[in-house]
């Protein structure tokens, strides 16, 4: 990383537009008491939940279980999302039509259609007929909607997976499963990583929506908290954070596996 | 060994004009015998190498190892593959794996030799092609040469009964042709079946049995090296030979 004087240009613009924006709303700005000291204990507090549990103890605050939750719907939504994306990225490049049209008509149906709406969907007419609980209804809704994308980015990285791989394996005699296995998946996987972490990152922030569902996640515990506080700015900012931890944490991840599966270029 | 018997095929051009690749080709290679096959670019040499392990559709004719007819529906084709070693042009070595994982893989997967057993194997076919110091390497670690002759202890490593070598030498730096034809060379002498397409004619006529020049889809000429090196008879084969010499 070196320094230039372009970096001190751009420095010097970033400043002017920080310093004219502060001037901008502090002159002009709404009035707003920021509460802060409202957040830690939306986070984490010290203290006996209800007379059932009167026990003094270090607890999770409102935010922090919504953000479990988030947490516990995205590790779900992405696992089977990944299963999902992989059946139908090898079923759109099935030698047999009835297979390929299926594969095909989910992805544009799940991709052409909004996520609100599937989530609406699933949870109050495949979830009644199936008595689904709103957390199975809305992962599943997740996950059914990031395959759809995962299955289009499987299938572009087992399609740019030079056609040789494949003969050289058939010729030693593998199936076209166990050349699937150990040869073109493992090559495809590791070309698509930038790509899925993009789609796992959106597939989080989208997990936001199945609030609608009176499903307890970080966004819907973030709106009680605004309804009996007023707090909103203060709230509001700290969910953000709160899905940036998440994300950024995700991005991380998939960066340090890049890394480790270059090892062999 | 191997016979072909009145092979069509034709391919189709991305523009949808018709290719006939094989026309009407019938021959045999015997066990033991090493059979190198010349022809100009398009000639369907090595569609005809590809057909014998079913690496592509025939429109007609058939194609029999050891009396059984590769394309018949009923057959296993991978209990025939297993049986047939291929090396390509571009190599085609697994990128992801080390070069010892390169020559186990199969053995275990197909051939479900133990982890233990494969690697022995492995590593007596790596020594055997002068590569076993690379063993733990990748193969974007190698030179073309090196990957080559890595890709050929590959296909040893099922123990087949013929090898087939698809232009295996043409993609390499000329300073690195001559250690894989040693290779190939040696295992010509230990009395290995191959069918080869090269225009590699010093090949030809240190180690073959016999040459077939193709072209359009048929053979032309056939004979040994010797026969085409002192007086081809077609004017095609003396044209092309003028051409590679």
């Amino acid at each position: 990383m070196t320094f230039n004087r372009r970096s001190l240009i751009t420095l010097g613009i970033l400043a002017i537009i920080t310093a004219g924006s502060y001037y901008f709303f502090t002159r002009r700005g709404i009035t707003y008491i920021w509460h802060w000291e409202s957040i830690p204990e939306m986070l984490f507090y010290k203290g006996a939940k209800s007379a059932d549990d009167p026990a003094v103890r270090l607890r999770m605050g409102i935010l922090m279980i919504g953000f479990v939750l988030t947490l516990k719907i995205s590790v779900f939504a992405i696992f089977f999302a990944i299963i999902i994306g992989t059946v139908v990225g090898i079923s759109r490049l099935s030698s047999e039509p009835v297979t390929r049209w299926i594969s095909m008509a989910y992805v544009e149906v799940i991709r052409n259609t909004p996520l609100l709406v599937q989530i609406y969907i699933i949870y109050f007419f495949v979830g009644s007929l199936l008595r689904l609980s709103a957390f199975t209804a809305g992962t599943a809704a997740l996950a059914i909607f990031a395959g759809a994308y995962v299955g289009e980015i499987v299938r572009a990285g087992i399609q740019s997976i030079h056609k040789g791989q494949m003969e050289a394996a058939r010729s030693l005699g593998m199936t076209y499963a166990e050349a699937m296995r150990h040869i073109i998946l493992p090559q495809a996987f590791k070309r698509i990583i930038p790509p899925l972490a993009g789609q796992f990152i959106s597939l989080v922030k989208d997990s936001s929506l199945v609030s609608v569902v009176a499903l307890a996640d970080l966004m819907f515990q973030g709106q009680q908290a605004v309804a009996r506080t007023y707090h909103a700015f203060e709230i509001y900012f700290t969910v953000a954070f709160l899905y940036l931890v998440m994300t950024f944490a995700l991005s991380m991840a998939t960066q340090y596996i890049e890394r480790r599966l270059a090892i062999s270029d | 060994m191997i016979e072909a018997r009145n092979v069509y095929k034709t391919f189709q051009t991305p523009d949808r004009r018709e290719v006939k690749a094989l026309v009407d080709f019938s021959t045999r290679i015997e066990k033991g015998e090493v059979v190198v096959i010349i022809g100009p670019s398009g000639s369907g040499k090595s569609t005809f190498l590809r057909c014998l392990n079913r690496l592509e559709d025939i429109d007609s004719g058939e194609i029999l190892i050891d009396g059984v007819n590769i394309y018949d529906k009923k057959v296993d084709i991978n209990k025939i593959r297993e049986e047939i070693g291929m090396v390509f042009q571009l190599f085609n070595l697994f990128p992801h794996k080390t070069v010892l994982e390169n020559v186990t893989l199969a053995q275990q997967v197909v051939r479900k030799r133990s982890k233990e057993e494969a690697t022995k194997v492995a590593r007596g076919l790596l020594e055997k092609v002068g590569i076993l110091a690379k063993e733990r390497g990748y193969p974007s670690q190698l030179s073309g040469g090196q990957q080559q002759r890595v890709a050929i202890a590959r296909a040893l490593a099922m123990h087949p009964k013929i090898m087939m070598f698809d232009e295996a030498t043409s993609a390499l730096d000329p300073e690195m042709i001559g250690e894989v034809l040693d290779v190939m060379k040696t295992l010509a002498r230990e009395g290995m079946t191959m069918a080869v397409v090269t225009h590699e004619m010093g090949f030809a006529r240190e180690v073959s049995d016999r040459v077939i020049f193709m072209d359009e889809g048929q053979i032309v000429e056939e004979g040994t090296a010797e026969h085409f090196f002192v007086n081809p008879t077609h004017e095609r084969t003396k044209l092309f030979l003028s051409q590679i010499l």
